[in-house]
């Protein structure tokens, strides 16, 4: 009996005959990416009698200078019929003859393709031609986002134009907005001073840029009030930003004569070492009136209660979700997130930064159809997950990046 | 035209080139170059940070102005921390390179800097760190005697989620069956439908105001509408 | 204001400073009293000896290099044995000791096994300068927690130290790890390997790095301009140039990453079915049972609270009448999301309160 299963076994494997060959092997440049990366495509005759293909490529120059026993190597293993859509093969070796002049692409590169039968016998290597990869001077998978800086841009320069046109621009009141002038007046008041923090973050954070411009109203503003303005600032270029930035300001009120340098200076770099000088100031020369603009972490709260605790009226904006909660619950005001980028536009008054304000609304506008329109699709998709509507859904996602 | 336009058109240009940089393969890390330029930047402008630090510590000592002791405390532990870590005084040589001078570890604990950072900067930046714990306490007291509907959902909430995440929860409301109509009651259960649905719909709502926010006034820099920083002199 | 921490009245400072006394006093009392009294500093210390050898190359090895390799190695290296490296002749041998810290449970636990005679262990010694951090430690975390009573000269000192120490700290973090490699290792390869740091690698278009760090340093002159006497303005350049900079990368990465990513994920189906029923459920078979109640509600709820949110943050709408509910419904939204995230947050800075008393209690006083 054993026996016999096992002759009957052996007949079958002679019987399994090696799977033809494959047909049709191509390299092709993949189009519109950053270079690197071949797509070799192929068509298995007999899909049943394949259970997988081997993939192999050409090795370059320099590899084959350092190991000539190697003229190809092993690139990848797959299915039978991963070659209609074909295998991408990235991160091939750059050019590195002509002393770097082709680094930004490859040398031709061929491939070769084998079948491998369900008994792992394997049919004869079929050679593609020889292909360089390129870089293309477009990353395609960033349309999409393209679309999108491109909208967004137009609906801001579309109503800074119209707001220069005199297209008239009404936008709500942001209580802590118009709160600013009214703190920095309390402050000249009571004869005590103005702090402004512009965050923990050094000029390459947005939010300090932000911050910085805020500044530069606020600044103006207590220069017309002839109020001290004290900024200290945790990094040295942020330092040297809110020195030209509060000169300016002081130019624009027409007293340059009350700048003062020796009140914006540099702390530490370190958060906290930065938060402790500040609260300790914030105790010992009990500022009036306490801004917060830019980036903050968990050296928010201690801030904002400090300055709590001596009774100075707080206003803060910051764009970093995690620390908003407290602002919110210290502070007097807080200016939450794109309220905060729109700051120091709307405390300039000028037309065409009002009117920029107005197109970021159209091109929030937009968004939320775009979302809709995202939401709705998604909806019909969950109802026939193979239908049209599923393939466009997914198709508008990976558009925009999903 | 030196102060004034000259930097206008460097921040025009080198904002716009980054924009369009970014879509294609050959110029896509300029974003990595800018970002190494900016950090050999920042480390060169530390020298107008030491200098400030250095002028106004200085002068309070020098006038005896109120706390010019600790003026001076705080230039004697700066100096002696840049003096540490410049010179790896007290660090051990690297193993693998014994004879390069200053090829050590700068940080290694056996240096004075090392020293300096496990027992000083250490702990002060953590003890400062630690001081949330109290103000995150008198910050709830706050609010929960603002009685308004805003601060009502804000604590609220708050109190739900931290209950929630202790003991205090299960045993508040864990003797509602899990699968009861009433289950959603369960703190476990609505900690979960607020941090799920609720708080990340408001904070993508967040995030996507931001994202429009930066844009525009990106913009509006690399535009020219926004000058503030500018002098008009 | 509300609250009043810094203006405490008298009868309550009266009670902060007995409780701080009595407390201070007791403790010291305690751990002075025991055998083992206050924790010491202890270290693990390893002797370390470095000979220099030369790699002898194998017949083999295809790309040999002209100039023999050279390489530093304990004296134990089997290699050497075996005649991979032989030693260099007329170059002293190096050795030092390197110390690092381990903690006091730790370090006794350590002794004692060496003290029987395991000799695997790592030799542990007590430390007094490290004995003498502690205590230092100890002296600035109190200082720090004094500024919950008020503002005084222990807080002043405590923020002094701190400030002096960490600007320091960072300046010296940005010449090793920034100026060193990236600003002196391309102006002066050399010259860097030979005196910090003998692994810079070697590029392969130093010329193009060495202009690439030119840039930077020019700004940099620049920007130190200020300094001078004559022409301080022309320091707006380089701050116009990063803010452009930073303008520009902020641009596309915010629409990239904030604005399309959170677009997408919010674009959910807005009826959600049963996973079950998902994959059977078809168009023209369709049946209400399908559909998942409190997923579909969630999934409403999201989506109705982004778009309330936004409506919140339009700034050409007044917020009255449709819009004006909305916005509110937005704001709610808001603060549940702000509330949510404060909830989240209070373990964690109470975690960070236990680990000061730890080390206070633990490793300084010792009685933990």
């Amino acid at each position: 009996m054993m026996k016999l299963l096992m002759m009957s076994l052996a007949l079958t494997s002679m019987c399994s005959a090696m799977p033809p060959s494959a047909t049709d092997v191509f390299a092709i440049d993949e189009p519109g990416d950053a270079g690197f990366a071949l797509r070799v495509t192929f068509t298995v005759p007999d899909l049943a009698a394949t259970k997988e293909v081997r993939i192999e490529r050409a090795a370059t120059k320099a590899e084959l200078a350092k190991d000539a026993n190697m003229p190809w190597i092993v690139v990848a293993t797959v299915d039978a019929n991963a070659g209609i859509e074909g295998v991408l093969v990235a991160d091939l070796p750059k050019d590195e003859s002509n002393d770097g002049a082709n680094a930004n692409q490859t040398e031709a590169i061929a491939f070769r393709v084998a079948t491998v039968g369900i008994d792992g016998e394997q049919a004869a290597f079929v050679e593609s031609a020889a292909v360089i990869a390129k870089m293309n001077p477009f990353i395609m998978k960033r349309l999409g986002l393209a679309v999108s800086v491109v909208v967004t841009c137009a609906s801001v320069i579309t109503w800074i134009l119209l707001a220069r046109a005199g297209r008239p621009v009404k936008l709500r009141r942001i209580a802590a907005l118009d709160a600013v002038d009214e703190a920095i007046g309390r402050a000249t008041e009571m004869g005590r001073s103005v702090l402004f923090v512009p965050g923990i973050q050094d000029m390459n954070d947005i939010q300090t840029v932000a911050g910085i411009t805020v500044l530069g109203r606020v600044a103006r503003t207590a220069a017309e009030y002839d109020a001290t303005l004290v900024v200290p600032t945790s990094r040295s270029i942020v330092m040297s930003s809110a020195r030209e930035t509060v000169q300016a300001a002081h130019f624009a009120a027409g007293r340059p004569e009350t700048y003062k340098e020796g009140n914006i200076n540099y702390i530490t770099d370190e958060q906290f070492g930065y938060v402790a000088y500040v609260t300790g100031q914030m105790v010992r020369e009990k500022p009036a009136a306490c801004f917060y603009m830019g980036a903050f972490y968990a050296e928010s709260l201690l801030l904002a209660e400090n300055g709590n605790a001596i009774g100075a009226i707080q206003i803060a904006g910051t764009a970093e979700p995690s620390q908003l909660p407290f602002f919110v619950a210290a502070c007097d005001y807080t200016l939450i997130g794109e309220e905060f980028f729109a700051a120091s536009a709307y405390l300039s008054g000028e037309r065409d930064q009002l009117g920029s304000l107005k197109g970021q609304d159209l091109a929030k506008a937009i968004t939320a159809v775009v979302i809709i329109m995202g939401c709705l699709l998604a909806t019909f998709a969950a109802f026939a997950p193979e239908g049209i509507a599923a393939r466009a859904s997914d198709s508008f996602q990976s558009f925009l990046g999903g | 035209m030196l102060k004034r336009t000259i930097p206008i058109l460097i921040l025009a240009t080198s904002g716009a080139i980054l924009v369009v940089a970014y879509f294609s393969p050959f110029t896509t890390n300029w974003s990595e170059v800018v970002l190494m330029w900016f950090n050999i930047l920042a480390a060169v402008a530390y020298v107008l940070g030491a200098g400030n630090l250095l002028a106004v510590n200085l002068e309070k000592v020098s006038s005896r102005r109120a706390g010019w002791a600790y003026a001076l405390i705080t230039l004697v532990a700066f100096a002696s921390m840049l003096t540490f870590g410049l010179f790896k005084i007290g660090g051990v040589p690297s193993e693998a390179h014994p004879d390069v001078p200053y090829a050590g570890d700068y940080e290694s604990t056996q240096s004075a800097f090392g020293w300096v950072y496990e027992y000083m900067l250490s702990p002060l930046t953590a003890t400062m760190f630690a001081l949330l714990a109290f103000y995150v306490a008198s910050a709830a007291f706050r609010a929960f005697r603002a009685k308004n509907l805003e601060s009502i959902l804000l604590l609220g909430t708050a109190f739900i989620i931290l209950l929630a995440q202790t003991a205090a929860g299960m045993f508040l409301t864990g003797w509602i069956p899990a699968d009861s109509v009433f289950a959603f009651l369960r703190f476990d259960s609505l900690r979960i439908a607020i941090t799920e649905y609720i708080q990340t719909a408001g904070m993508r709502a967040i995030t996507i105001g931001i994202a429009i926010g930066i844009a525009a006034t990106s913009l509006r820099l690399i535009l020219g509408v926004d000058r503030s920083y500018l002098s008009k002199q | 204001m509300s609250v009043t921490m810094n203006t405490p009245t008298s009868g309550n400072r009266l009670l902060w400073i007995s409780l701080m006394v009595f407390g201070m006093v007791g403790l010291s009392l305690n751990a002075f009293a025991r055998k083992d009294g206050m924790a010491h500093g202890y270290v693990e210390v390893k002797e370390v000896e470095r000979v220099q050898v030369t790699v002898v190359q194998s017949a083999g090895a295809g790309a040999a290099s002209a100039d023999a390799e050279l390489k530093w190695v304990a004296p134990t290296d089997p290699k050497i044995a075996s005649g991979e490296y032989t030693r260099v002749a007329g170059v002293a041998p190096r050795a030092w000791t390197v110390e690092s810290l381990v903690p006091a449970k730790e370090a006794a636990m350590m002794m004692t096994a060496r003290d029987a005679g395991d000799l695997t262990v790592e030799r542990v010694e007590p430390s007094a300068i490290n004995t003498f951090g502690i205590w230092i430690a100890a002296f600035l975390t109190l200082g720090i927690f004094s500024f919950l009573y008020r503002d005084n000269p222990w807080y002043k000192v405590a923020e002094s130290v701190l400030i002096g120490v960490s600007a320091a700290y960072w300046m010296i973090n940005a010449f090793w790890s920034t100026l060193v490699p990236n600003l002196f290792g391309a102006l002066a390869p050399t010259l860097v390997r030979a005196v910090a740091s003998p692994d810079l690698p070697v590029s392969s278009s130093p010329n193009s790095d060495f202009w690439l760090a030119v840039v930077p340093l020019i700004l940099g002159f620049m920007l130190l301009w200020r300094l001078a006497p004559k022409g301080g303005w022309i320091s707006i350049w380089p701050i116009a140039f990063i803010i452009g900079t930073t303008a520009g990368l902020k641009l596309v990465s915010g629409i990239e990453a904030d604005l399309m990513a959170q677009a997408v994920a919010t674009m959910q189906p807005l009826v959600v079915l049963n996973p079950a029923d998902s994959a059977t459920a078809t168009a023209s078979s369709f049946s209400f049972s399908a559909i998942s109640f409190w997923g579909s509600i969630g999934s409403v709820v999201s989506v109705v609270g982004v778009l309330s949110v936004l409506t919140y943050f339009f700034f050409s709408l007044e917020h009255k009448g449709a819009v004006g509910k909305t916005a509110r419904v937005g704001v709610w939204f808001l603060m549940i999301t702000f509330g949510s995230a404060f909830g989240l947050t209070v373990m964690g800075r109470i975690t960070l309160l236990a680990q000061r008393f730890e080390f206070l209690f633990t490793d300084w006083l010792n009685i933990g």
